[in-house]
């Protein structure tokens, strides 16, 4: 079984994220491996171990993305392209699919693992509109998966009135959500090897194609502007006295709040 | 006039609120509306249909779409698009709405903006408002193409009181079902539960109370308030609370009138989900938990001392 792992470096959202003038201040930023991609590798290289999977990781711009797919190869990824291109810079999520379902066809893949949704977007888009690009079958928002046969994978995914089981037929794409497992720690070992190994980098003329063909040039949206949103106020904090405090606060939900 | 299908959000039989919700903000636009109603056994939902709003209903109803699967359900939604000449395709914030959406654009070629909490028009040219990296900011999105295809944040709309449309039923023929996805089976939240996305109150639980115990203490709690009963992640990860109750960036994402957050520390991706309520009140015994930067009561103290105290303080002044 050939996996293809996608994997988006963004800006780490632990840390304080201000906007001024309609952008998002740089300083002080700082870029890491989107978390639900970890749970997509960690997935990918579950089924390497377990089943013997073959694993190729596929990151798509953020300038430098060394440093996580270095992570990506000490978590035990084995093949790792790079795509980054000028062209990229307004990429919305079908451009990115169009990219994607480049790289997919060349290396004929059976399953595609993505992250349910990139931090920084928080769009969760870009592996479904790919499945529809390739005419895949696509379960989002997974939290299993079983291999059944070679042609057949079981999963399940949490979705609106309880826990869906899927059998879907490969190649076919799904999308994880960080319920499915715990990503693992790189260990020495991982990231010395990890080191030694190559990234095959490319633009998308060497990829075989071009900012018109993916739909680069005419976004099918964009972003006009970042606005602060507007902050929720800590508001009155009550400490001391458990039973004086706990009274006080609920005449105050009864009386000021007015909640019951 | 601008055209919006919204589409119908059905959960176990019921036509969810939202449904009303998304009808009376095409409505306050200008828009021209109807509602696309996917399932089985749908028709007695007609009337509800049009009571939230909608003025034609395309309804897609065949034995064959009970169980939720995104493939057909999409081609139901590309069919009414088409029939009615939608400029507008919106869904409630549902996990079959978020995995749908992007699969009606694709077939489309229409634009699509997930989470979003606003939507004008600029002249001709559409743009909306949503939020991203974990509600840290907010992006102003502008819509390259003539359709736009969008998931609409939970609690972003407010139903017009006395809303009304008009009976104008579309029957939809029954799309072909997915043969390489097949749903075997669907494992059901608890009956009788309260809904974490209707209820007024809701308390959730987090790693403060530890165990099963502690859990149950804190439900006594929500029972006594006819309350939804939510989850930080921490609880489910410890297999102490179903993963339907998480309420967060990757769970359920709530508005209610009161949310009570006991023994949670107020994690980014855990207030995503809740910081549209209206009143937040917090307990937990570090003065300095993050979670008390976006409550506007907060008591310091032990969960396993206070939830008694709670219950019995609004025992009284409900009586
Ligand atoms: C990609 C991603 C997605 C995520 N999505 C979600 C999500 O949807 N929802 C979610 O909730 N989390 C989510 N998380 C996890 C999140 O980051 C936190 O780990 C989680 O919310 C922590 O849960 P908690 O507050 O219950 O536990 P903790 O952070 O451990 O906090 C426990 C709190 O309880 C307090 N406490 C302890 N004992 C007591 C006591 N006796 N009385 C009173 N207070 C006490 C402590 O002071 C502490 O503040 C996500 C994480 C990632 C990386």
């Amino acid at each position: 079984m050939k996996i293809l792992t996608t994997l988006k470096k963004v800006v780490d959202v632990e840390l304080n994220i201000k906007v001024k003038n309609g952008a998002i201040v740089e300083e002080g930023l700082q870029y890491v491996m989107n978390a639900w991609d970890e749970n997509a590798v960690e997935a990918s290289v579950q089924l390497k171990e377990n089943k013997g999977a073959e694993t190729t990781l596929i990151s798509i711009g953020g300038g430098d993305n060394t440093d996580i797919i270095r992570k990506a190869y000490a978590m035990g990824i084995e093949n790792g392209i790079h795509i980054d291109d000028p062209a990229l810079t307004k990429a919305d999520s079908f451009v990115y699919a169009r990219i994607l379902q480049k790289v997919y066809e060349k290396g004929k893949y059976d399953l595609v693992i993505t992250g349910k949704q990139a931090q920084d977007t928080d769009n969760g888009q870009t592996g479904i509109i790919l499945a529809q690009y390739l005419g895949l079958p696509c379960v989002s928002n997974v939290i299993s998966i079983e291999v059944m046969d070679e042609q057949h994978i079981k999963v399940s995914r949490l979705g609106d009135v309880g826990t869906e089981i899927v059998e879907l037929e490969l190649p076919a794409v799904v999308t994880v959500s960080d319920s499915i497992n715990q990503p693992r720690l790189p260990v020495l070992r991982g990231i010395m090897m990890a080191k030694k190994k190559t990234i095959k980098v490319m633009d998308l003329a060497t990829l075989g194609t071009s900012k018109d063909e993916v739909g680069g040039a005419a976004p099918k949206s964009e972003i006009v502007e970042f606005i602060a949103p507007e902050a929720r106020k800590g508001g009155q904090k009550f400490e001391g006295d458990v039973a004086e405090i706990t009274a006080r606060v609920v005449d105050l939900l009864a009386n000021e709040a007015k909640v019951f | 006039m601008a055209k919006v299908l919204v589409i119908a959000e059905i959960k176990q039989g019921v036509l969810k609120g939202s449904t009303a919700q998304l009808l009376s903000k095409a409505k306050a636009i200008g828009a021209e509306t109807a509602v696309v109603a996917i399932g089985s056994n749908i028709e007695l939902l007609i009337p509800n249909l049009v009571n939230a709003g909608s003025d034609t209903q395309y309804i897609a109803d065949d034995p064959g779409l009970e169980l939720f699967s995104a493939g057909p359900y999409s081609s139901c939604v590309v069919d009414a698009a088409k029939q009615f000449g939608a400029d507008m395709i919106w869904f409630g914030f549902s996990e079959s709405g978020k995995t749908v959406a992007p699969r009606v654009a694709a077939q489309l070629s229409a634009a699509c903006a997930t989470d979003i909490t606003d939507v004008m028009f600029k002249g001709d040219q559409i743009e909306v408002i949503r939020p991203a990296i974990a509600n840290k900011v907010m992006q102003r999105v502008k819509v390259n193409t003539k359709q736009l295809v969008a998931v609409v944040r939970a609690g972003a709309f407010d139903a017009t009181e006395g809303i009304s449309g008009t009976k104008n039923v579309v029957k939809l023929s029954s799309p072909a079902p997915d043969l390489k996805a097949v749903i075997r089976q669907i494992i059901s939240e608890a009956s009788g539960d309260i809904d974490l996305a209707d209820a007024n109150i809701v308390i959730s639980v987090g790693r403060g109370a530890k165990d099963q115990a502690g859990v149950d203490l804190v439900k006594e709690l929500a029972n006594d308030l006819e309350a939804g009963f939510g989850s930080s992640r921490a609880m489910v990860d410890g297999g102490f609370m179903p993963h339907y109750k998480q309420v967060g960036q990757t769970g359920k994402i709530v508005a209610p009138t009161l949310y009570i957050a006991i023994g949670i520390s107020g994690a980014i991706q855990h207030v995503a989900g809740m910081k549209g309520s209206k009143v937040i009140l917090a307990v937990n015994k570090d003065p300095e938990a993050p979670i008390f930067n976006v409550s506007d009561y907060g008591i310091v103290g032990d969960l396993f001392e206070v939830v008694p105290i709670l219950r019995a303080e609004i025992k009284k002044i409900r009586s």
